[in-house]
């Protein structure tokens, strides 16, 4: 479709950006191994900084809330997500309301969402800790990975469970040894978003943890560290972080080919 | 298929798991918002509608109209390079475009906190940006970046332009190859072609970003929290400090109602518009 | 070098190491329904994509009127292509569709008017024209890329497989439409098309491609009546097929009996060849100098004529003879039936095989 100078045009564009999209993540990663921690010279290669995090007890326990936090919820979310995404699809005719409350919890804005939250648990004299997080993060994680089974949904062969029912399975068993099993690529990819965005989740976390320290989580550690001065292991915190989305990511595209929401 | 009951069945658990944690939560904060703030901290349940009028008032309004304006600000410069880079990989080989768009799009599912956090560390007065240029020869005192309302525009591009990427994409994908062909071979220059054919059959892309973005920036609380420095407020700021400092959970809870509303007005504008677009959508001409 | 209005000279191109068009050389000539016919793969939409100038030359040139145009742009030239999928723009109006080469002309807005009009009537579109592409059916859409196209007068027209996506019904009815039209507006029609009926009825003249090459050029008269080659007799129209060797006494068939061929063309002793003849060149009864004996397989009736499918020694698959209705009447074949088929030498084609 295009011409040469056009194509290279197309190139610097793609260049331009490309480079403002990695820049700033590849100068934390290279920080991250840079000796001397600060960005006013490179000193040498080193992995101090990671062995710092090692040490760090705060860092390790709040990275282990939210690992617990994350699998909770994931399992929570896939399971509920799923059941809601075979639900809607099968039932052709769905109203307005209900996509528009299957979508909200992605559009809404989630300091709202963690305030409601907030509230909600307040009102009721919830003791607020790791059990609450992960009761609020369920709440945007099933709507992801409804989407992404939904995705996959699309273009479903109906006709195998008419099939299935027609050998005499009876409802479960289709659910169970035909539809699921198909559907499994898009599942793990949906559960796979859902670890990755529970944990880089911040703000319905900080919310929602409760007063005390027991209950932090790492990106609640994360922020704490930005704010109250900026140290060099906040990079390869970060960098490891990002290594977990990514790969996360990388494996559910893998699985789904591009079952992300929106592609 | 099933009977009528049995998506219901399958439907419920998570629907009311929806209604329970999320619904009703927001109806709360709407209700919330018509009551008063307690002597000590706590809620006085009395009807008011004070919290509401104190949302107008000059000082907060102005703070609406100041996000209003940095998440346009940042919506129209993500659209921008956002369908720039769009069209830029829906030109380049088919087969390398859905590299090219994981590529573009992964920095978006990464943490956000530490997106926003990587600029803290170019911006700083020490940081890399600074840095650079004394490399460069820069002598003298250069202004800090950080802790501006530039800071935060940037951190709301950077953190936003993955997504309007993909939203302009689609589109732009689907665009039928040959009706650009069409519109060269009756004589049109490429920019002409570009300018009243491909344009507005990929304006909904770029509508839906523009909407999404400035909705998502509007009710940010990290950006503007990390790269705008103490003094810097939007709403998102404003709604946590009256739940988290200020201790007046009705008047933010007003201020998220307002911003909802906002935001859901914005959302059925962006809706109207995809649904008129879609009636011109019959790509095969 | 000849001075026809549109000169192809030795165009080639290459996708990597895929050769789509072998050094392809036609003259065309003003005014001419001109029609490129080929399986799919065979070249002819490339070719034609080259002459609009969506694809670069690897080698050769087009020269039209005297003047080469292989390195212009395609909006450049005044060459406008009919889109196979017809490529309307979606979100304008008929009207503006057919107006946007117009305009692209710089044309003042009063004559812009004025030929649109005008040719919304000739295609019998004008209560349409403020309707969108997608509230048309498949052939007004047709003939909206059509007239989007013609509006322009433009020196050559090209069509990719213009009726390709009509019912068998509205194509006939195009067929005819489309050399109304190209006759009324003087413009060069180039047609790409697989359907060798269509060709034969709609184009002044013919060009047979295959795997990239052009195989033969002529009226349909010339093609049909005088393949040059197995691939053009078998493409076109329906042909008899049968095995012979060339030796000392003549053409033999597999059962020994002779054929003659009223043909210079002489295959090498025992080089296997093969013998065609046209379904409607085959008499019942011993009227030519070639003649065959076999039972009637199958009977196809097609209203005007019927063709019987003879099981002969002389071939594997049945021959298909052609009876015009008289005849059949007067005859009445029946399945099973022992009868002889004639044809004369001057009917027969040879080709190696």
């Amino acid at each position: 479709m295009v011409d040469r100078t056009t194509f290279r045009l197309m190139l610097l564009i793609l260049g331009v950006v490309f480079a403002f999209l990695y820049i700033p993540i590849s100068v934390l990663v290279g920080l991250s191994f840079n000796e001397g921690g600060l960005p006013t010279a490179w000193t040498g290669f080193s992995v101090k900084w990671y062995a710092a995090l090692l040490a760090n007890d705060d860092i390790l326990h709040a990275a282990g809330n939210t690992l617990v936090v994350a699998l909770f919820s994931t399992v929570l979310a896939t399971v509920l997500g799923t059941l809601l995404a075979i639900g809607v699809e099968i039932r052709r005719r769905n109203g307005k309301w209900l996509e528009t409350v299957i979508f909200a919890p992605m559009i809404i804005p989630d300091i709202v969402l963690a305030i409601a939250l907030l509230s909600f648990f307040s009102l009721l004299g919830v003791k607020m800790g790791l059990h609450t997080i992960i009761v609020s993060h369920v709440v945007f994680n099933l709507a992801f990975v409804c989407a992404v089974v939904r995705a996959r949904l699309k273009s479903f062969d109906w006709s195998i469970v008419e099939a299935s029912t027609d050998l005499g399975a009876p409802v479960l068993t289709t659910l169970r040894r035909v539809v699921v099993p198909v559907l499994m690529p898009a599942i793990i990819a949906g559960a796979l978003l859902a670890f990755t965005l529970s944990v880089d989740e911040f703000i319905i976390a900080f919310f929602t943890a409760g007063a005390g320290r027991s209950s932090i989580t790492l990106p609640m550690q994360i922020y704490a560290m930005i704010r109250f001065g900026v140290t060099p292991e906040i990079n390869a915190l970060a960098t490891i972080v990002m290594s977990v989305s990514v790969c996360a990511l990388a494996l559910s595209q893998r699985l789904n080919k591009g079952g992300l929401p929106g592609q | 298929m099933s009977t009528d009951r049995r998506p219901l069945l399958l439907m419920s658990p998570a629907l009311l798991w929806l209604f329970g944690l999320m619904v009703v939560p927001c109806l709360l904060i709407l209700v919330l918002a018509f009551f008063r703030r307690g002597i000590y901290g706590g809620i006085e349940y009395t009807w008011t509608f004070e919290n509401i009028a104190l949302v107008f008032d000059p000082l907060y309004f102005q703070i609406f109209m100041k996000s209003a304006g940095i998440a346009g600000l940042s919506a129209a410069i993500a659209c921008v390079l956002g369908y720039a880079a769009a069209y830029a990989i829906a030109a380049m080989p088919r087969r390398n475009q859905p590299l090219l768009l994981f590529f573009a799009v992964l920095p978006f599912w990464s943490n956000y906190l530490v997106r926003t956090y990587a600029w803290i560390v170019l911006l700083n007065r020490e940081g890399l940006i600074v840095n650079f240029a004394r490399w460069l020869g820069f002598e003298g005192e250069l202004p800090s970046m950080l802790y501006t309302e530039q800071a935060v525009v940037i951190g709301l591009v950077y953190n936003y332009l993955p997504f309007v990427i993909l939203s302009c994409y689609a589109p732009l994908s689907r665009l039928n190859s040959e009706v650009t062909e069409a519109s060269l071979d009756l004589g049109a220059s490429r920019w002409t072609t570009f300018r009243r054919i491909v344009l507005p059959m990929t304006v909904p892309g770029l509508a839906t970003g523009f909407v999404f973005v400035f909705v998502l920036s509007i009710g940010n609380f990290v950006t503007p929290a990390l790269l705008g420095g103490g003094q810097f407020q939007m709403i998102g700021n404003l709604v946590y400090a009256q739940f988290l400092t200020a201790n007046d959970w009705p008047f933010g809870a007003a201020l998220s109602m307002v911003l909802i509303l906002v935001m859901l007005g914005l959302l059925m504008v962006q809706a109207v518009v995809a649904e008129r677009a879609s009636g011109a959508r019959s790509e095969n001409g | 070098m000849s001075d026809a209005f549109l000169s192809i000279r030795n165009i080639s191109k290459n996708f990597g190491s895929v050769r789509a068009v072998s050094d392809v050389s036609l003259d065309i000539r003003e005014n001419e329904f001109f029609a490129l016919l080929g399986a799919s793969g065979s070249g002819k939409t490339t070719l034609l994509r080259m002459l609009a100038g969506f694809e670069t030359l690897s080698a050769g040139d087009v020269v039209l009127q005297g003047g080469s145009i292989a390195d212009l742009p395609p909006n450049k030239r005044p060459v406008n292509l009919m889109f196979q999928s017809y490529a309307l723009f979606p979100h304008m109006t008929v009207a503006q569709n057919i107006s946007y080469g117009l305009e692209m002309d710089r044309l003042p807005r009063s004559e812009i008017s004025a030929r649109v009009s005008e040719i919304l009537d000739v295609i019998q579109l004008s209560e349409l024209a403020r309707r969108k592409p997608d509230q048309l059916s498949g052939g007004q859409r047709q003939r909206v890329a059509l007239a989007r196209a013609l509006v322009k007068r433009p020196k050559v027209l090209l069509l990719d497989e213009p009726l390709g996506a009509l019912d068998k019904k509205l194509r006939s009815e195009m067929q005819l439409e489309l050399k109304r039209l190209q006759s009324e507006f003087g413009i060069t029609f180039i047609v790409v098309t697989h359907d060798q009926e269509e060709a034969l009825v709609m184009a002044d003249r013919i060009a047979i491609m295959k795997d990239g090459a052009l195989l033969q050029v002529g009226t349909p008269h010339d093609i049909y009546e005088r393949p040059e080659s197995r691939f053009a007799a078998d493409f076109i129209g329906v042909m008899n097929f049968v095995p012979v060797t060339q030796t000392a006494q003549g053409l033999e068939t597999s059962d020994g009996g002779r054929i003659s061929a009223a043909t210079t063309l002489r295959l090498a002793d025992q080089i296997a060849g093969v013998a065609a003849v046209r379904p409607e060149r085959l008499h019942i009864g011993d009227v030519g100098e070639n003649r065959v004996e076999g039972n009637v397989l199958a009977i196809a009736y097609h209203g005007l004529d019927l063709q019987l499918h003879v099981k002969t020694p002389i071939a594997d698959t049945p021959i298909v003879a052609r009876i015009t209705a008289n005849v059949a009447d007067s005859l009445t074949p029946k399945i099973g039936d022992r009868v002889t088929l004639s044809w004369s030498a001057k009917d027969t084609h040879i080709f190696p095989a």
